[in-house]
């Protein structure tokens, strides 16, 4: 192992083939007979809906898993990874969604600890000497000095790949990169990632749900389908029709669902939001939007512009520092009255972390909406069980949740059906309006068709609906109206039909750092 | 995967495996790891020479025993009762405080406090004892309720405040102990005025347990039936068992962190109060005895259920109460029961990790 | 004139002197402390180590003449309770907070247990170095009369911090503290390091406990700590986890400490709990007023249960 972060010696990009791969969870078969060619000095995309087994099979090869069957090839030679330190020396590196950063630790520090060969006693002279000499040479940058708590998620990105490169990894496994990037910053960190790969310096595995990034960034792609390969070949000889037949199967891509045209009034509107994050910083900015009866109004955005923080706030659970939300022209405050007086709703994700108490059983949680209110709240603030178990009852049948019974505690349940049971809670009442982020993440294929249905018909009955959501596609499908959000405000609202995908994109990236 | 089974609840029952369930597990589980603990302290007492049959049938004798023995031993189990719902009660709402000892220190300050001006003026004995009480309560509330605000409003960790505010609530004692509340003829362990043998409260009749063990079980009853089926408890531990879910269901989280923290304050100094009134008579450095770390434990074994605490609030009640017969009939030191509870605390709290590891206390149908 | 100048000398001398000797215990709980915590777990047991410290180091030193020998067997014991508080703790679900509690009961049971027989007898105590002879003031040489451990506890906190910055395991111990899952993607046995951690965190406060029972007050008693070891973790976040502002913090504390014993030196014997107090109270004002900010989330180890 060499002592430094030894300069890129060109041409060492490595290939990687993996065959017969198969990996069986329980009952489960995530993996089943992959195969997986990466040429090298190439980008290669592997494209799968979530949990179509792009992320089992990626941590095969990184030493998570053990796979059941398969062997894993570089540059033709058979390697056992059997934990992520033996990729490590295999020259296999890993961006994850989650960054691995210590946020604490500067920059320099993070990239003398990741090193299996950092000296016992650091000399900081000499190591910050020769980082600098190493940044020299990298397409990008990054400030060594600071915490990296400071840095923005683009920086953090970059120091990711850095940290990798400096540790000489040819072979890069890069996890949904975009999610986390303006699509500004995507360019910039993917075409540079790119021309590094077409020089034979690196090769570059990324994963992705995006038809955009595998036509824009990827030579070839893998589409992986339900733990099976689907197909693969250069990414330029199948278009998008093609992809996306690979990657859902033969169904059709999904339309936009019946509607009636909107004409009700004004039921919610936000008027001048702003909110900020603990730590003082500003959240989001003079948030004005106004959502129709009958309406779903979209808010797209990169994930970390302020929609999570917007959301958190329609629910009480972040204080507003100025502004109101008005409701058929009523202020209205974020709490228990109001919510059951103006009928006010929410679809969170993940449910499991956001809408549920996992300990406490099925019914108790069906019963969030009722349970300080007759018949199963009685005088002096006594529960009676039995409307209460009654009510789940009928709910869990109605909304087809499966679970052992109403008493199980909810963690117990399969993500669809825990997204089913605040369905029903949340739902089968009167709605007047909804609010709904993201709610198809990490959800299979069935669960998401039901749940869109299921948005789109509250919004039949009249509810007005904000939805949002990471998943552009999503919003396209279901919206009237599309919001962008960026930099914590919201700059752009157009009609869906007055609108498109690169206009979207182009708003996205706005304010981007 | 439970793709192709019908919908409904009527599902599991046709291939029923055998299952205990969530209660029986506690049970075995905590039942496992007594025995462990006991196990483990008889391997402690073979190897320095004692026989452990002997000083288990010691505990017994001199926690059960006689009469005489099992009144101690009640005796000594009811602060722990209260202290022990001190750390239940916040524990349903997410807060791991571990402060009762200081609003334990801190309410028998008040009562004792409150008792010095009304008994010279001959207030009637009943509504002396309520003051006292309400005081005591009042004050510990405040106290620790203090620790649940700085939570709510300030973001500061309720662990480390009650910690904070546990060492605070000595010196106060300490101070006024000492300084203004002294009573001049307390020379060698300067202590508050006495309240005096009339103002004490009473033992149960025919016995000399006093009334805190009552009061304790009642409480115990109350609070368990509060957070198990009225909408404050429902409330409570749906705030504890999510706070994002809480808030999004508008419910004043906040309000009901203090709350908590105030009730845990509230039935802590009702012990300092106990401990004033039927223990002691005075205030002085006796109060600070641990029954507020002690109650953390017996919470813990109980599984911060209300009705669980009584009976091990009892066992270790008996523990110490056959502290002195081993001493006397076995020449080990009385701490000897000290290590056996530290023995048992740490494999408890072990045991911790077998939760939900194994398939058969599972409920019918959960076959992850 | 000449009274009140000579009182407030009295007391100021008193002081210092006090501060040295009860800061020392709290420097070693203290550095302890925060190596455990830099690793993303707390240790509120270190009572039981300082207690059991205590009397083992009086123990070993009565019965092998040797008090430095008494400091190291004090410190292994620490090691011991350190290794099952860290190992317990690496069990799923297992709660920190609460194995902390267990093992302060633990530790002071045991100790109370095998020290019955060492409260009576004398055994030999730790010298200190006289740094006060030059004055000629005898209150102030005595004052001075300072014990070699307190250097000891100052040269152990600035080398910690030098681990912190400047050695590949001090960056490992932070990372661990900070991102579990940044550490295991390192290949590093998470579990592993903060057994480490708190394991050497016990050492060092079982030689805090060796401090009290064998130099001052120097004897072995069950009422020996007065709570010590339980504020470590008060202390630790006073310090706001660094090792140096950890002696400062230590001196303050222990100041605090001693200014009853050194108001009874002039007569007064009252009113000083406050000043007790002040320091508990001054981290608790601390902690209310930066308890949200920025800067102390990041000082905090991103891992540690209390700043969640």
């Amino acid at each position: 192992m060499n002592a430094s972060p030894a300069p890129l010696a060109p041409t060492r990009a490595p290939s990687l083939h993996a065959t017969g791969m198969r990996k069986v969870f329980g009952e489960l078969v995530a993996l089943d007979d992959v195969e997986l060619h990466v040429r090298a000095g190439t980008v290669h995309a592997l494209l799968g809906e979530n949990g179509a087994g792009k992320s089992t099979l990626v941590k095969c090869i990184m030493g998570f898993y053990r796979q059941d069957a398969g062997t894993v090839r570089l540059d033709g030679e058979e390697v056992h990874v059997r934990s992520p330190k033996d990729a490590q020396a295999a020259g296999i590196g890993m961006v994850y969604q989650h960054f691995t950063l210590v946020p604490s630790l500067t920059a320099a520090e993070n990239l003398v600890v990741a090193r299996a060969d950092a000296p016992a006693i650091i000399d900081w002279g000499k190591e910050r000497a020769k980082l600098q000499a190493f940044m020299a040479r990298m397409p990008f940058r990054v400030p060594l000095d600071v915490p990296v708590a400071d840095l923005s998620a683009g920086e953090k990105q970059k120091l990711e790949i850095l940290k990798l490169l400096a540790l000489d990894q040819r072979f890069l496994i890069l996890d949904e990169p975009t999610s986390v990037l303006t699509p500004d910053e995507a360019d910039e960190v993917l075409g540079l990632l790119g021309r590094m790969a077409h020089e034979g310096q690196i090769t570059v595995l990324m994963i992705t749900h995006k038809f955009r990034e595998v036509s824009a960034y990827a030579d070839d792609v893998t589409v992986l389908r339900r733990g099976a390969l689907a197909g693969s070949g250069p990414a330029l000889s199948l278009g998008v029709e093609r992809l996306s037949r690979l990657m859902i199967g033969e169904t059709t891509l999904r339309a936009r669902a019946e509607r009636r045209p909107v004409d009700g009034d004004t039921v919610l509107e936000l008027a001048g939001l702003f909110a900020h994050h603990p730590d003082g910083s500003e959240a989001f900015h003079g948030i004005n939007l106004k959502v129709r009866e009958g309406e779903i109004v979209g808010i797209a955005g990169v994930s970390g512009n302020g929609q999570s923080a917007l959301v958190e706030a329609l629910a009480g659970q972040r204080p507003l520092s100025d502004g109101r939300i008005f409701i058929r022209g009523e202020p209205f405050e974020p709490k228990r009255d109001a919510y059951h007086r103006f009928k006010v709703f929410g679809l969170p994700e993940e449910p499991l972390k956001n809408a549920a108490v996992p300990r406490m059983s099925v019914a108790e949680n069906i019963a969030f909406r009722s349970f300080d209110r007759p018949p199963i709240s009685g005088a002096g603030g006594w529960m009676s069980l039995r409307p209460l178990r009654q009510r789940a009852q009928e709910l869990i049948e109605r909304y087809r949740v499966k679970t052992p019974s109403p008493d199980t505690p909810i963690e117990h349940l399969s993500g669809g059906n825990v997204q089913r049971a605040i369905l029903a809670r949340e739902l089968s009442g009167d709605v007047d309006v909804l609010v709904v982020a993201n709610p198809c993440f990490g959800l299979d294929f069935a669960s998401v068709a039901e749940i869109r249905a299921q948005i789109m018909d509250a919004r039949n009955r009249g509810a007005a609906v904000l939805l949002v959501s990471e998943d552009l596609d999503e919003i396209l499908e279901l919206a009237d109206r599309v919001a962008v959000m960026s930099e914590g405000r919201i700059d752009y609202v157009a009609p869906i039909g007055e609108t498109d995908r690169t206009t979207i994109g182009k708003h996205m990236a706005a304010h981007g750092p | 995967m439970l793709g192709t089974a019908p919908p409904g609840v009527a599902m599991a029952k046709a291939k029923a495996p055998l299952r205990l369930g969530p209660a029986v597990e506690v049970v075995v589980i905590v039942t496992g790891a007594l025995l462990t603990a006991a196990a483990i302290f008889s391997l402690f007492l073979l190897a320095i020479g004692h026989s452990p049959v002997r000083f288990f049938e010691l505990v017994y004798i001199g926690g059960f025993g006689s009469s005489f023995s099992f009144q101690n031993t009640l005796r000594r189990a009811a602060p722990l009762i209260l202290t022990g719902l001190a750390f239940a009660i916040p524990a349903r709402i997410g807060l791991t405080m571990i402060g009762a000892e200081g609003a334990l220190v801190i309410g028998a300050l008040a009562a004792a406090a409150l008792a010095v001006p009304i008994v010279t003026q001959g207030w009637p004995v009943a509504l002396t004892l309520t003051a006292m009480a309400l005081a005591a309560v009042f004050a510990g509330g405040l106290w620790t309720g203090f620790a649940g605000w700085l939570r709510h409003s300030r973001g500061v960790n309720e662990t480390i405040s009650t910690l904070l505010l546990a060492y605070i609530a000595t010196a106060v004692l300490f101070f006024f102990v000492e300084g203004p509340l002294r009573d001049p003829g307390s020379a060698n362990r300067p202590s508050t005025m006495p309240i005096g043998r009339d103002y004490m409260i009473g033992t149960l009749p025919g016995t000399n347990v006093h009334w805190g063990l009552v009061a304790g079980i009642l409480c115990c009853i109350v609070l368990w039936l509060v957070m198990s089926r009225t909408t404050f408890g429902f409330a409570v531990r749906l705030s504890g068992g999510n706070p994002r879910a809480a808030l999004a269901q508008g419910l004043p989280v906040g309000k009901l962190v203090v709350l908590c923290a105030a009730i845990a304050g509230g039935l802590a100094g009702l012990a300092g109060f106990f401990e004033v009134a039927a223990v002691h008579g005075q205030a002085n450095a006796a109060l600070v005895a641990g029954y507020g770390f002690t109650g953390i434990l017996v919470a813990f074994l109980a599984r911060q259920n209300p009705l669980a605490i009584i009976p091990v609030a009892i066992l270790f009640g008996a523990l110490a109460a056959s502290g002195g017969l081993i001493q006397r009939r076995m020449g080990l030191p009385d701490a000897s029961v000290l290590v056996l509870q530290g023995t048992i605390f740490v494999t408890l709290l072990a045991a911790e990790t077998l939760y939900g590891r194994f398939k058969i206390f599972r409920p019918r149908g959960d076959e992850r | 004139m000449d009274l009140t100048d000579s009182a407030l000398f009295t007391v100021l001398v008193a002081m210092l002197g006090g501060a040295i000797r009860v800061s020392t215990p709290f420097l070693f709980v203290a550095v302890g402390e925060c190596l455990t915590e830099k690793s993303g777990r707390i240790n509120l047991g270190l009572e039981g180590n300082l207690v059991l410290g205590a009397m083992v180091a009086y123990a070993t030193s009565f019965h092998t003449g040797e008090p430095w020998l008494g400091v190291l067997a004090a410190g292994v014991s620490g090691i011991f309770l350190g290794l099952i508080h860290g190992t317990l703790c690496s069990l799923p679900r297992v709660n920190d907070i609460a194995v902390g509690i267990a093992m302060m009961a633990f530790g002071t049971g045991l100790a109370f247990y095998f020290g019955r027989p060492y409260i009576q007898p004398p055994a030999p105590l730790l010298p200190s170095i006289p740094l006060g002879n030059w004055t000629g003031i005898p209150s102030l040489q005595r004052a001075l009369e300072i014990n070699p451990l307190f250097f000891v506890g100052i040269a152990v906190a600035l080398l910690m911090s030098w681990f912190f910055r400047s050695t590949r395991w001090g960056l490992i111990v932070r990372t661990t503290g900070d991102s579990a899952p940044a550490a295991k993607a390192m290949g590093v046995n998470v579990d592993l390091v903060r057994i480490l951690a708190t394991a050497s965190g016990g050492f060092l406060a079982g030689v805090g406990g060796s401090f009290l029972s064998l130099y001052y007050p120097g004897s072995w008693n069950e009422g020996l700590s007065s709570g010590q070891g339980l504020m470590a973790v008060a202390l630790v976040i006073f310090a706001r986890w660094d090792p140096i502002r950890c002696i400062w913090a230590a001196f303050l504390f222990g100041a605090a400490g001693a200014i009853g014993p050194a108001f009874q030196a002039i007569g007064i014997t009252q009113g000083f709990y406050f000043f007790n107090a002040a320091p508990y109270i001054l981290t608790l004002f601390i902690l209310a007023s930066s308890a949200r900010s920025r800067s102390s989330a990041r000082e905090a180890p991103g891992e540690l249960s209390i700043v969640k």
